[in-house]
């Protein structure tokens, strides 16, 4: 890809996202339902929950193609990059969750099951990137953590997904309720889904400069002293 | 919360947004720069 079109291509996720921000403020309606205008946060903490669970789908993915397509080491650091991507929307996710519920239910934590459930998955993940700084070996580091990867995805949609709407929650309603019907300003339904996926290409290229740099290093490790 | 407050936090927004931005920019120049390195060795 030339220089020009790259550069064209982030400047455009510059404008979008910066539109999407905008609209979080001025184009959606503030839920009334919410104390003043604190529903305008979940045009962020929605978003960056949504991107930590497609940075951890991306993980399994990766790490399904290091275990059947060859072992090839460029595909680990995939999987581990999205999994470090994954952990850091999940914190500013439940960071961003904990401030709108110290203004709603009047404390930062409050075992609420979605809270719960997302810093769950946080630990879990937490585990993977412990998991793989105890082992040296490559080959062994990169098919142990590929494993755990793949179990860890049967695991964070039930979290992520069912927890939520099987429990009773604080939380106000997920977009589609139980019923699966949407149930959301429209509104604020495109700035969420703009939002969402703007910051999902943004993940995208934080993950792509987070695994061109553990190349690097691997690569300067592999060197002949 | 008044409209000159959601301004205020809008600007903000955009400040750290911008400021990200350029961030991940310069970075990904560096690391282009070490790989095209790398590679003329």
């Amino acid at each position: 890809m030339t220089r020009t079109i790259s550069l064209g291509l982030r400047a455009l996720l510059w404008l979008v996202m910066s539109t999407c921000i905008w609209g979080a403020f001025f184009y959606a309606w503030s839920d009334p339902a919410f104390v003043g205008q604190s529903s305008r946060i979940l045009f962020f903490h929605v978003p960056m929950a949504w991107t930590s669970f497609v940075a951890y789908f991306a993980a399994a993915v990766w790490s399904a193609r290091y275990l059947w397509g060859g072992r090839q080491m460029r595909h680990d650091r995939a999987a581990a990059a999205a999994v470090e991507c994954g952990v850091l929307f999940g914190v500013l996710a439940t960071v961003t969750g904990s401030l709108w519920a110290r203004i709603e239910w009047g404390a930062y934590w409050n075992w609420d099951p979605r809270q719960t459930s997302i810093v769950v998955v946080l630990l879990f993940y937490g585990a993977y990137l412990a998991l793989r700084s105890a082992m040296a070996d490559r080959e062994i580091r990169a098919r142990i953590s590929s494993v755990y990867a793949l179990i860890a995805l049967v695991v964070t949609p039930f979290f992520y997904f069912i927890v939520p709407r099987i429990t009773e929650s604080l939380h106000p309603e997920p977009v589609l309720n139980k019923e699966a019907k949407l149930d959301v300003d429209p509104r604020m339904f495109q700035v969420l889904i703009a939002s969402a996926l703007t910051y999902s290409i943004l993940f995208f290229w934080i993950h792509n400069l987070r695994a061109r740099t553990q190349a690097l290093a691997d690569a300067r490790e592999d060197e002949p002293s | 919360m008044e409209l000159g407050g959601l301004g205020w936090i809008f600007a903000v927004n955009l400040i750290i947004w911008t400021g990200l931005f350029v961030f991940l920019l310069r970075i990904e120049r560096r690391i282009a720069g070490l790989e095209a390195a790398g590679k003329g060795r």
